[in-house]
């Protein structure tokens, strides 16, 4: 059965489109874990939710939908951070709970509440057109070309936010951009993965990398690497399965590539003692 | 001499209580002054006004002729906070940490040759490619100093710079601070242990509810229990 990803249309789409969320989900990811704002990308997809079920009530697509509404919280949750409302998990719960209702209700209103609402929390791989790609792709190429543009800069702020503001980088601008990018891949995610395991993505291949590298560029490109494969080898035993949610074998994938990593790395979960004297 | 750093009539509190009132303070190009006072004083605070992460309630702060605001002004100024790079999560090189000093814009300019540099300068050449966190504190302390020193920007501002660098290095940092100001920038180093710096510098400020006087070398050595 694994052959259908390599010999059939729909097969093809699922494997361009989950190789791009997975190289390009790090990328941001990283950012975001530095940051320990591992779950923004989280509450950015609950209200992405929020934005399907609007899509759907005016009449526009559900992706356009889950864009705005993905962008104007991204927008609302980084200014609730700014202001020092975002600092508990209460606020972030909040905002999870805020996103997943008004999603069922909006979605309910729309009389579309039925078992593609699963499609949008879980992915929909196997059901994409070559335009879905192409959209997931362009958002993935976005994010990319940012990254690398901004890369010292989001490295700078994310190592230290005041050193970087004292040393005159406009460190809200370069906050905004980084969950605006987020929110671009919870909506590029989306059809992939799904909106409740898009996030995952960005996290877990960080959180595997980190526990074999000695940089945070090493970090990344391991994470890209796990990332990737993980979104290979799901897949394929999706497939291989024939019954399997391939969101969740994708994730699955890259929990076990973090497990893996964290026994032969040579880090500790959390923190990361001295071992020099001075 | 020029001003490097200008301070007039400033006021800052956390709330309606003045941390900091009416205080002029003057620091001059190829000047190193260290600031130094007990705990509370508003040393941290006269800081954080001078390089732009606090604003005053009255008064201005002026970097080299620019209001301290200004992100032309901000660009000058390299900031070594105190303590370790401590926020971290994954694992950054030393080079990492030190290269972020770099950067000054958008997609600022990143030389290696200035990384080098300012890696030498705190004697942590050999440790370019570790993680940060695998160093001792004092290693942590000295990456976050040379992250300061990398570009060779014209103001330099530490907070307590040598606490917690075993002794025998401290007279090599102190010298390069020195050798900064003779080149031309100006220093100011917070510090609680100011012997470090009796002998080298220009200036002594002690700073006490919420103002600052020069109080000169001799009459420092009549103070008891500055800082601690």
């Amino acid at each position: 059965m694994i052959d259908v990803l390599f010999t059939s249309d729909f097969g093809r789409r699922a494997l361009l489109a989950a190789t791009v969320v997975g190289l390009v989900a790090p990328v941001v990811g990283a950012f975001l874990v530095q940051r320990r704002l591992s779950l923004v990308g989280d509450g950015i997809g609950h209200l992405a939710l929020a934005g399907v079920a609007i899509g759907v009530l005016v009449g526009v697509s559900g992706v356009a939908g889950a864009m705005v509404v993905a962008l104007l919280g991204a927008v609302l949750l980084e200014g609730l951070r700014v202001r020092g409302r975002l600092t508990g998990d209460l606020s972030l719960a909040l905002v999870f709970y805020l996103g997943i209702a008004a999603g069922a209700v909006g979605l309910s209103l729309a009389g579309r509440f039925d078992t593609s609402v699963l499609g949008v929390l879980f992915g929909t791989l196997f059901a994409l057109s070559w335009a879905d790609v192409g959209v997931i792709a362009l958002l993935g190429a976005i994010v990319v070309g940012a990254v690398l543009v901004l890369y010292r800069p989001l490295l700078a702020v994310a190592l230290d936010e005041d050193t970087a503001r004292a040393g005159g980088l406009p460190v809200d601008a370069l906050n905004l951009a980084l969950v605006a990018l987020t929110a671009l891949l919870v909506v590029g995610g989306m059809r992939v993965v799904g909106l409740l395991l898009v996030a995952a993505l960005m996290v877990v291949p960080v959180a595997a990398g980190s526990k074999v590298a000695h940089s945070f560029r090493a970090t990344l490109g391991w994470a890209v690497g796990v990332g990737a494969a993980s979104a290979w080898l799901g897949l394929m035993v999706a497939a291989w399965h024939g019954g399997l949610v391939p969101g969740g074998t994708i994730v699955l994938t890259a929990i076990v590539a973090f497990v893996g990593f964290a026994l032969v790395g040579r880090r500790t979960a959390v923190g990361h003692r001295p071992r020099r004297t001075a | 001499m020029t001003a490097a750093i200008e301070g007039r009539g400033l006021r800052f509190g956390y709330g309606t209580v003045p941390v900091i009132d009416g205080l002029d303070v003057r620091v001059d190009t190829g000047q190193l002054v260290v600031l130094t006072g007990p705990n509370g004083s508003g040393k941290s605070t006269l800081i954080r006004l001078v390089v732009g992460l606090l604003s005053p309630d009255r008064g201005d702060v002026v970097v080299l002729g620019r209001p301290a605001s200004d992100p032309v002004a901000r660009r000058s100024i390299g900031y070594a906070p105190q303590g370790s790079p401590g926020r971290m999560v994954l694992p950054v090189s030393v080079t990492e940490v030190v290269a972020s000093g770099l950067v000054k814009g958008w997609s600022g300019p990143r030389r290696d040759g200035d990384v080098d540099i300012a890696l030498a300068a705190v004697g942590l050449t050999e440790l370019g490619a570790e993680c940060v966190f695998e160093l001792s504190g004092g290693q942590q302390q000295r990456a976050v100093i040379a992250r300061a020193l990398v570009g060779d920007r014209p103001v330099l501002i530490l907070d307590e710079p040598t606490t917690g660098i075993d002794r025998a290095f401290r007279p090599h940092l102190v010298g390069e601070l020195r050798r900064r100001a003779d080149a031309g920038a100006a220093v100011v180093v917070v510090s609680h242990d100011p012997e470090d710096f009796h002998d080298v510098c220009d200036r002594i400020l002690f700073m006490e509810d919420g103002r600052v006087r020069d109080v000169g070398h001799d009459e420092f050595h009549t103070l008891e229990d500055v800082g601690r």
